[in-house]
């Protein structure tokens, strides 16, 4: 086949007969390349944006991880605590039943002592009732 | 106690009253605030520069004698600067003075407010002048002085050494008193002014009671946290303890009343207000607390009175067990319940109730409102209020209110005044040996104003308050606890004093009869006629009863001594109710109403040696000779028996008084009784009898009668015991007169027939014959 000048000096004509620089076949490629990195970004967004969704979703859940912690963190300490100021509690009402049973101790004695002269003063009015 | 509390911003350091409803307390945020409880404000007095961080608040003494100060203007403040600051009432600060390297732990006025005590961390203890000069350096030690306090008298201080507490003289020769007191570094004392007691709180959890010897009086197990604050009640019945969110109030023996467990942290300092109803205490967390004594009890016979508010009470009666409430308008300070009446001082009125009748009470203003001591007997009481003392009767007309130059009123307690139906006590504040009596009716000094002078500083005394006035007597305990028996109005003769008991605790006259009852050496006591001392010594051991009280470890303490009944508070803090008999109280009435065939069917009845014993004193004492003869018998002293019946025989009524009086041991009595009677003879003769030979001849030589009497019988005694004459005065005498006992026994017979002659012609008694 003879040598084409046009394609010799790199020129061509497509199917609309308009002069190209570049062969239909390439340009039509070109064009398909074009069409498909359109789609390829297009998709990478759409995945960009599932993807920050999801890193978003799970922050959030971090954070209620991290609240949820914080909680239950809070929580055994306060039992401890509780303990502890049940122990203080128990301490202080133990130093008030002390005071309280000393407290009976003395009028259990004061109740004896009155027994006591109520014995004598009975034998007293006896022994007069019996001498009279 | 009951609670309420205030807060600051950050620690409170100190809090101390002005009167009995405002309080200041300074606190670690530069602060210094003032609480007035009355309506509840809180306001900022000053605030202080932002290095200054207070530690001790002391105001000046209140009432200084001569001019009367109802507030006090000015109060020490010291810091952790070293700084001791005077501060005005409203918040200017006059001076400032450096005075102690590192903080200054204390500062504290001494009770006439003539010199303050600073105590500093570098461990010196200065004194101050009141206008803030440098007096002297008392000491100096090591380690730093956590408190220290001033003796009542004002003449020691006492501080803490670490451990130990150290009692230090002003008088630079003077010997210190130095005691290991603690386990654990001493961080707060305490000296009461009333009852000399001293009180600490250490490191080691414990705190304890101390005398101003040093000798422990009570030592507390150990607590939880260290005891961090202690402070004495005015009146000195009470202290109050702080520590780690408690609060203490104790008994001055040192159990405890009551515990208060407020969230508070620690209580840093403690004060009381000056009527000592009110406790402020300085807590850790920055709150102020206020304290009110509550749940106080008096009883008497078959009323039961609680303050259950500060304002109400309720009396309860046990017979029926019914029950009032008495409401007041203001806080009550004191009340005192005996001889059928109640009497309430609030802050601004005094109440009076009778038993009979709880809900018309008698009221009336009083001038001041600062009552600090309330007493009571059968038809008066006493109030100390403020810086005057005031008798009332029951009525609520002001009977008196004696004076007297030197004694601070307000100082007085319920041991330094005893009041009776007509007699008052009063010990002098600054010299404890003084006692000055007063009539009670019109306020002025009994006899010739001279006060009664002790040898020794009296402790307490009381008055007896039955009988007549002229029978009043006074009991008093000395410093070395000797009880001691005086009588109060003494007409023409030389004030007698006679001891009649040792080791004595604490006493209390009955309140219907002159019995006096005691602890002594650990037992309870009962004199059952102390008065028989000044009739016959000897008898004293026999009227007195003891109850056995192998019980009390440490000597308990009479509070009352009611109808036949002894209340005792023993140290644990129990009350312990001894009955005793009742027939000395019966004695004592028929004696009194002079029943004397009623007292001896008494004490054939009773066949008691001690009821026997009183009935012999009593009946001699008022000269009933038949009665004492037949007690006497009834004791077994026969001698005193026959005495009484030589004294029967006596043709006159002088010799047979002057016998009595010799009887008791008053001879001299007895001997110008007979001159005044111009019974010349009977004088010597007495002299003679108890070989006074030298009064005797003195007597015949001035009346110019009788010497050859004495002279004779001074031969005879020689001849008797076999001596040589000695005396000058007899060998003088003897050498001019002969001795001729027939012309004695003549010229005696003489002198009876003159006296029974005498004695016939008064017509006082019947003829008596003489068997001599």
């Amino acid at each position: 086949m003879a040598k084409d000048p046009l394609a010799e000096a790199e020129l061509h004509f497509d199917e609309l007969n308009k002069l190209r620089i570049l062969e239909p076949d390439v340009s039509q490629k070109t064009t398909e390349l074009k069409e498909e990195c359109e789609d390829f970004v297009d998709k990478i967004g759409q995945f960009q944006k599932i993807v920050s969704g999801l890193i978003e979703l799970v922050d959030e859940l971090a954070k209620e991880a991290e609240t949820e912690k914080m909680k239950a963190i809070g929580a055994r300490n306060l039992l401890k605590s509780a303990e502890k100021q049940r122990e203080a509690q128990q301490q202080q009402l133990q130093a008030l039943i002390a005071e309280k049973k000393m407290q009976l101790e003395r009028y259990r004695i004061e109740y004896e002592a009155l027994q006591k002269v109520e014995a004598e003063q009975n034998e007293f009015i006896d022994q007069f009732i019996l001498q009279k | 106690m009951c609670l309420d509390r205030c807060t600051h911003r950050d620690l409170v350091s100190c809090v101390g009253w002005t009167t009995a409803d405002e309080l200041y307390s300074c606190s670690d945020d530069h602060q210094i605030l003032r609480w007035n409880l009355l309506t509840g404000d809180t306001s900022v007095v000053v605030k202080l520069q932002d290095d200054i961080y207070p530690i001790d608040l002391h105001w000046f003494p209140k009432s200084v004698s001569g001019k009367k100060q109802a507030v006090s203007e000015i109060f020490a403040l010291t810091s952790t600067d070293g700084k001791l600051h005077l501060v005005s009432k409203s918040g200017r600060i006059e001076k400032s003075v450096e005075c102690h390297k590192g903080a200054v732990l204390a500062g504290r006025w001494n009770q006439d407010g003539t010199a303050l005590i600073t105590a500093g961390e570098d461990g010196q203890l200065k004194i101050w002048s009141k206008s803030g000069m440098l007096r002297s350096t008392l000491a100096q030690q090591g380690s730093a002085v956590y408190s220290v306090a001033w003796s009542p008298d004002s003449s020691r201080v006492l501080y803490t050494s670490g451990r130990q507490l150290i009692i230090k003289p002003l008088q630079p020769s003077s010997k210190l008193l130095q005691w290991k007191a603690h386990d654990g570094v001493i961080l707060k004392v305490d000296w009461s002014v009333v009852n000399d007691l001293i009180v600490s709180g250490a490191e080691d959890c414990k705190y304890k009671v101390w005398d101003s010897y040093g000798r422990v009086l009570f030592s507390s197990s150990a607590h939880e946290y260290p005891i961090t604050s202690v402070c004495w009640a005015p009146d000195g019945e009470l202290f109050a303890v702080g520590s780690f969110h408690t609060l203490r109030l104790c008994d001055r023996t040192g159990w405890s009343y009551s515990v208060e467990k407020p969230s508070t942290g620690s209580l840093l300092s403690l004060s009381w207000s000056a009527d000592g109803t009110q406790l402020a205490a300085a807590c850790g967390n920055g709150h102020v607390l206020f304290a009110h004594v509550i749940e106080q009890r008096w009883e008497w016979k078959n009323f039961e009175i609680t303050l259950t508010k500060r304002r109400s009470m309720q009396v309860r009666n046990v017979l029926n067990d019914a029950l009032d409430v008495l409401e007041f308008r203001d806080r009550v300070i004191k009340a005192s319940l005996a001889h059928g009446h109640l009497v309430v001082s609030t802050s601004l009125q005094c109440y009076v109730y009778s038993v009979k009748n709880w809900n018309t009470p008698l009221i009336f203003e009083l001038k001041e409102g600062m009552v600090s001591l309330i007493q009571q007997t059968e038809r008066y009481f006493l109030l100390v209020d403020g810086a005057e003392l005031y008798v009332y009767s029951y009525e609520g007309r002001l009977v008196s209110s004696p004076k007297s130059p030197g004694v601070r009123m307000d100082m007085l307690n319920s041991q330094s005044v005893s009041l009776s139906n007509d007699t008052m006590a009063i010990r002098d504040t600054t010299d404890e040996r003084v006692i000055f009596l007063f009539e009670v009716l019109t306020g002025k000094p009994i006899g010739d104003g001279k006060p009664f002078i002790h040898k020794m500083e009296v402790m307490f005394m009381a008055l007896d308050q039955c009988g007549s006035p002229t029978d009043r007597r006074m009991a008093l305990m000395d410093k070395n606890r000797d009880l001691y028996l005086t009588s109060v109005r003494t007409v023409g003769r030389a004030q007698s004093i006679c001891k009649i008991g040792s080791m004595v605790d604490s006493m209390c006259w009955n309140d219907s009869a002159n019995l006096l009852c005691a602890v002594q050496d650990n037992q309870l006591t009962v004199w059952c006629y102390p008065a028989v001392v000044f009739v016959d010594k000897e008898l004293l051991p026999k009227t007195i009863c003891t109850k056995d009280h192998s019980e009390f470890s440490r000597p308990p303490r009479v509070l009352s001594y009611v109808g036949t009944q002894v209340k005792v508070r023993r140290v644990d803090g129990s009350l312990v109710c001894r009955g005793m008999s009742p027939y000395p109280t019966l004695l004592h009435e028929y004696a009194s109403s002079a029943r004397w065939a009623d007292a001896l069917r008494l004490c054939r009845f009773a066949k008691d040696q001690t009821l026997w014993s009183c009935l012999a004193g009593m009946s001699m004492a008022s000269r009933e000779l038949s009665t004492a003869e037949v007690a006497y018998a009834a004791i077994g002293e026969a001698d005193k028996v026959q005495y009484i019946n030589f004294m029967k025989d006596l043709p006159s009524k002088d010799s047979c008084l002057a016998h009595a009086l010799l009887f008791s041991g008053h001879v001299q009595e007895a001997e110008s009784t007979l001159l005044q009677a111009n019974l010349i003879y009977h004088a010597i003769q007495i002299h003679i009898n108890l070989y006074n030979w030298d009064r005797a001849l003195e007597l015949a030589v001035k009346h110019k009668t009788h010497v050859d009497t004495v002279l004779a019988h001074r031969q005879k005694f020689l001849r008797d015991f076999s001596k040589q004459e000695s005396n000058k005065r007899f060998l003088q005498y003897s050498e001019g007169v002969e001795v001729d006992w027939q012309k004695i026994q003549a010229k005696i017979e003489m002198e009876f027939a003159k006296e029974r002659e005498q004695a016939a012609n008064s017509s006082v008694r019947s003829s008596v014959s003489i068997r001599r």
